[in-house]
């Protein structure tokens, strides 16, 4: 009885050891034994400009907010690793998720920002922010912070955005007697100026002067007030009155064009009179030798979309998030150097500086310096409005968030062709899309 | 025993079987994970996926780590009920997590403990109920009930790494594994319900042994109340028998002496009164010593003379007051030391001589009575002769009767016949420092 008794314990103390080892591990305890005297931060983060620019920057923001940070906190490294390509650094960062070995902190891009977050990959910043009296959530533009969100949830802090702006040609507008447009111009101005500076002007037969390139559906759609799914990504609301006049005001500003397609490449000869841009893009054409012979043919001028009868002058809005490791150990610390990064005017105001995107925080975009740093870094001041700019961001556009929204916004994307390619009764089509839709939505949740 | 070493066989392969399952498993989605790294399709993984995935190390090692404690708490025995409820939660608690590991592909560990506990809990208290809750479990442990309302990620989905083929053949192997739990189980269920079957059978078997024995056991016991009846019988005749014979040997040898004392006063009184008177004096000492015997025949049963002394002095005493007592010419030749007897053969070798004097005296009237003792390889040889009648046809007496007796308790022998007299031939083994 004894030796049973005597057997039992040992098995019982050996089975909680083994027990107690594997929650160990599977909470990564291993990595919380301090093996090293220093902390470590490590830092997700890709070389090139998220806006697609090679300004030869690329980490000198980052460089500065980790000098910054080591000096105020001794005896912390933050580390990243470096060379690690836009194109690649999704892949890169999944494959450092599988591994288990994903840094603590690092940025994300808004399209694979729902996936991470509905996973769980991403820490819930809710508690750390009102945990932190330090942490100022109104200081961030309202539409940036909710880039970050998932749900009710705050998983990741803006670090940059750019809104989408509408680019005119000034030099077309000039030439033909048009006065640029108010900031809240509508879309029958638009379509006005549009009808009324596409013209064949050498008189061969074919149309050399247009009025949009780029105004996409999804553009006619967010500025028409239009919500297209609700917030869970359920259901599709494809119906809506606001997406027939949307598809309609399309099909109406691609009849002027009688069959031509127009490319980007008119706008750049000077050719187009309105192009909608991302703020990046327009920004990063300054820098380069071959932009500014491109654009040295005309002078153009930034000013925010036009809107729908039911909508405003918004677009939506480009955001590089920073996200949280869900298992990270070092949470102070990558809390620290998220705010760091993504609130800290010091950090905020180089993007203007260093990068091609908007700062987060509405002091520093409003800021006289960072006019003072366009005007430098592009020469003159031709376009600049940061008002515009500025409430570019804070109205923008945040589509709902859920997963694997790009697959949902193809299908939409066919839809929609296809119900401006039909010669077929709007409204049918539209109730027969939106079926379909929703299909697609029902099988993606069952999948 | 060897269906309880039959059952102990089947639940270790089960145990073996389980860490073989999970092994393949967890192997098969760490190889899954580590195969989309290093083709670069992570991403794409990613997007399919529910829940954040281990890394691909230690989806194997805390799932063999978990195992392990569970296989450890499964062969520790309960001692009592507490331990059994509270042994058989944290079971199913580590089931759980192993199954959280294996993205509830798997429940089959439920099976283990499904097993140990209907094997082990024969009479204990809410015993359905701690069976139900395992079973309970091990049907809510599936991946397409608990994907609704948790984010976990389907073993189908690791499986999208592998090419179709391997796939198709990775889930074959899976499904053979799973039923071949799900048999051990079942041949385990029927082996415990054979091993019970068999220990009723024992249990009734070992019932009727039972049962037969209390019978043996009754009728012995009649027998021995019978015996014990016939013993006291046996010992009320032996006690008989003694009494008569302590009555016969002392009252009767002193009885035979005064009554020749008393016949030879009878002669003499005309002619010798004197001599009568000594005769008289002689007699009543006779009287005066049987009295004694028949007092110390109450008491026990040992010859006053051996009593007081040892036996060569009795016997000459003895020797003497017959010589006395009936003027018979006694010859007496003993070449055996006759001292360290034992008690009985010191009395039955004084017995023998007493009782041939007396036999001499009273049937053969003899006036001479020779008496040898020897002994010769441990036996003892009493010779006893008189010049007496004799008799032609010898009439076995009591006294007779009686020394035959006693010799064959201490295994001696007794024979006498008729040749100018009687004579007397009795021997006796006799046991050393016995």
């Amino acid at each position: 009885m004894d030796k049973i008794k005597h057997k039992n314990s040992w098995m019982t103390i050996i089975g909680a050891v083994l027990f107690l080892g594997a929650v160990f591990i599977m909470n990564d305890g291993y990595k919380k034994i301090p093996f090293r005297q220093d902390t470590v931060l490590t830092i997700g983060v890709f070389s090139d400009s998220y806006w697609e620019v090679q300004n030869g920057y690329s980490y000198q923001i980052l460089e500065d907010a980790i000098a910054l940070f080591e000096e105020e906190h001794e005896g912390v490294k933050v580390q990243y690793v470096s060379g690690i390509l836009k194109e690649d650094y999704p892949e890169w960062l999944a494959e450092q998720m599988l591994l288990g070995k994903s840094p603590d902190l690092f940025f994300i891009f808004g399209e694979n920002f729902n996936n991470l977050a509905e996973i769980g990959a991403l820490k819930d910043l809710g508690r750390l922010m009102e945990g932190d009296n330090g942490f100022a959530q109104e200081r961030f533009y309202t539409s940036a912070l909710n880039c970050g969100k998932y749900g009710e949830q705050q998983y990741a802090l803006p670090y940059e955005c750019a809104p989408k702006l509408m680019f005119v040609n000034k030099t077309i507008l000039t030439q033909e007697g048009i006065e640029l447009p108010d900031e809240d111009w509508t879309w029958d101005d638009f379509y006005e100026i549009c009808e009324a500076v596409t013209k064949d002007t050498d008189g061969n037969g074919t149309l050399d002067q247009f009025g949009v390139v780029g105004y996409t559906w999804s553009d006619a759609f967010d500025s028409n007030g239009v919500r297209l799914f609700d917030r869970k990504g359920t259901e599709c609301h494809l119906t809506d009155e606001g997406v027939r006049e949307a598809i309609l005001f399309m099909e109406k500003l691609d009849g002027l064009y009688d069959g031509y397609n127009v490319t980007s490449r008119d706008f750049d000869l000077g050719n187009v009179a309105f192009q909608p841009m991302f703020f990046a893009e327009y920004r990063a054409y300054k820098p380069y030798p071959l932009s500014i012979k491109k654009y040295s043919s005309f002078e153009w001028e930034c000013i925010p979309m036009p809107s729908g009868r039911r909508g405003a002058n918004i677009a939506e809005l480009d955001t590089l998030l920073l996200a949280m490791n869900g298992n990270t150990t070092q949470t102070e610390y990558a809390w620290e150097f998220m705010k760091l990064l993504s609130g800290d005017e010091r950090i905020q105001s180089e993007i203007f500086a260093y990068s091609e995107g908007v700062s987060v925080i509405r002091d520093v975009t409003e800021a006289d310096r960072t006019l003072q740093l366009l005007i430098d870094s592009s020469g003159d001041d031709n376009g600049l409005n940061l008002r515009v700019l500025s409430n570019a961001v804070e109205n923008a556009v945040v589509a709902p968030k859920f997963r694997n929204n790009t697959e949902v916004a193809a299908e939409v994307d066919k839809a929609v062709r296809d119900i401006m390619k039909g010669s077929s009764n709007i409204s049918m089509e539209q109730i027969i899309w939106n079926r379909e839709i929703n299909n697609f939505l029902k099988n993606r949740m069952e999948r | 025993m060897e269906a309880n070493r039959k059952t102990n066989i089947i639940y270790i392969w089960m145990l073996n079987l389980n860490l073989i399952i999970i092994l393949y498993i967890t192997g098969i989605m760490a190889a899954g994970l580590l195969g989309h790294v290093h083709e670069n399709s992570a991403l794409e993984f990613m997007q399919q996926v529910n829940s954040v995935t281990m890394a691909p190390w230690k989806i194997p090692v805390t799932a063999v780590l978990l195992y392990g404690s569970l296989v450890l708490l499964l062969c520790a025995r309960a001692e009592n009920n507490i331990f059994l409820y509270v042994k058989t939660a944290v079971e199913v608690v580590i089931s759980f997590m192993t199954g959280y590991l294996l993205n509830f592909s798997y429940s089959g560990m439920l099976l283990l403990i499904l097993a140990d506990v209907i094997r082990r809990t024969g009479r204990v208290r809410w015993r359905y109920a701690v069976i139900g809750v395992v079973c309970g479990m091990y049907l809510l442990m599936d991946y397409d009930l608990l994907s609704g309302r948790y984010h976990i990620t389907a073993l189908e989905t690791y499986l999208l790494y592998y090419r179709g083929d391997i796939r198709a053949v990775f889930l074959g192997v899976k499904n053979v594994l799973f039923s071949l739990n799900i048999l051990f189980f079942i041949i385990y269920t029927i082996q415990l319900m054979r091993a019970q079957m068999n220990e009723k059978e024992r249990i009734l078997s070992l019932n009727d042994k039972l049962n037969q024995a209390n019978e043996e056991l009754q009728l012995a016991n009649r027998q021995m109340e019978e015996y014990a009846r016939e013993s006291i019988k046996n010992a009320e005749t032996q006690e008989r028998n003694r009494l008569a014979r302590e009555i016969h040997d002392t009252l009767g040898h002193s009885l035979t002496g005064i009554i020749t004392g008393l016949d030879a006063c009878v002669t003499l009184i005309d002619t010798a009164p004197e001599a009568v008177r000594e005769q008289l004096k002689v007699i009543a000492d006779v009287a005066r010593n049987g009295m004694a015997d028949v007092r110390r025949s109450v008491k026990a049963l040992r010859p006053d003379a051996l009593e007081k002394m040892e036996l060569e002095k009795a016997l000459l005493a003895m020797m003497e007051e017959t010589r006395k007592a009936s003027h018979v010419e006694i010859d007496y030749c003993c070449t055996a030391e006759l001292g360290h007897y034992n008690k009985d053969e010191e009395e039955i070798i004084y017995r023998i001589v007493q009782e041939s004097i007396t036999n001499a005296i009273r049937h053969g009237r003899a006036g001479k009575i020779m008496i040898a003792i020897s002994i010769e390889y441990n036996v003892m040889n009493i010779w006893v002769k008189d010049n007496g009648i004799g008799c032609t046809h010898i009439e076995k007496g009591f006294g007779l009767h009686h020394m035959e007796e006693r010799l064959a308790m201490l295994h001696g022998s007794l024979n006498y016949y008729v040749d100018n007299g009687f004579i007397l031939e009795a021997s006796i083994p006799i046991r050393w420092g016995g």
